[in-house]
């Protein structure tokens, strides 16, 4: 009963460590993007103040980390949040595990291709 | 939770009279809000994509220069804060570290999502008297 009822485990092991894995990875990108966005940066967001900071290869890799890995621990959170109510028979977890993968493969190539324009804009 | 036997004292309404338990609904909540807002961003910063010089991007940004947009990134700002300060004492209990003393290290981490939230609020504030962000 205790087992079954604060179980973190049971959507996989490996789900589980990559989730451990994202958040920290996440921590370290996000805090990253909003310091440099919000506290270091600019009052106004725009197209050319967006490139200001993507422009520099260490911060487009901070983004694109931060896109992977939050992607994956969003739909991963997701998924045992489903699991809990709605997705907790087999064939039906199988099922959301695909459709989130390709969702998932989907909005990671849309956001790095929304990025792309901005590598190696020209401020100004 | 001292003094009941530890094989029951979680199970049932038990769990809900827990500082754990409330934590744990705070973190799907804000995990759940995360999701929403982590694919409404990607789909508003791809408008850069669109439109003439980012003119789109541009546009759409325009409408988020208001007061109420402002405040409603701060709570996004503290959902962020909530849910990774939280994340940090769950992933340092899967190190078996601080179980005992979860309360004790939940409101640490509290205090210190405090401390950040407060460098956004200032950054926040500053912008909607000042309409000018931090330089």
């Amino acid at each position: 009963m205790k087992a079954a009822t604060v179980a973190t485990h049971k959507g996989g092991m490996w789900a589980w460590l990559f989730q451990r894995i994202t958040a920290v990875l996440i921590i370290v990108t996000l805090g990253t993007h909003l310091v440099f966005t919000h506290i270091l940066s600019i009052g106004e967001i725009d197209y050319a103040n967006i490139g200001g900071r993507v422009a520099h290869g260490a911060y487009t890799a901070v983004d694109l980390i931060l896109l992977a890995a939050g992607i994956y621990h969003a739909l991963n959170g997701l998924r045992m949040v489903l699991m809990d109510y709605w997705f907790g028979r087999r064939k039906l977890a199988v099922g959301l595990n695909i459709v989130l993968w390709i969702f998932g493969l989907a909005a990671a190539a849309y956001g790095a291709w929304a990025l792309w324009p901005w590598i190696g804009y020209q401020v100004g | 939770m001292r003094g009941k036997p530890r094989e029951t004292a979680n199970v049932g309404a038990g769990l809900w009279k827990a500082t754990g338990m409330w934590a744990w609904v705070l973190f799907r909540i804000s995990g759940l809000v995360l999701v929403l807002y982590l694919f409404v961003h990607i789909g508003v910063i791809s408008t850069g994509r669109f439109g003439e010089q980012g003119n789109t991007l541009n546009s759409i940004m325009k409408m988020f220069e208001n007061p109420i947009a402002v405040l409603l990134d701060l709570l996004l700002v503290w959902a962020v804060l909530y849910h990774a300060l939280n994340g940090v004492r769950i992933v340092l209990m899967d190190f078996g570290l601080g179980i005992k003393q979860h309360k004790w290290v939940f409101w640490t981490c509290m205090a210190i999502a405090v401390i950040c939230l407060v460098f956004f609020a200032f950054a926040a504030f500053d912008y909607l008297l000042n309409g000018q962000g931090v330089k």
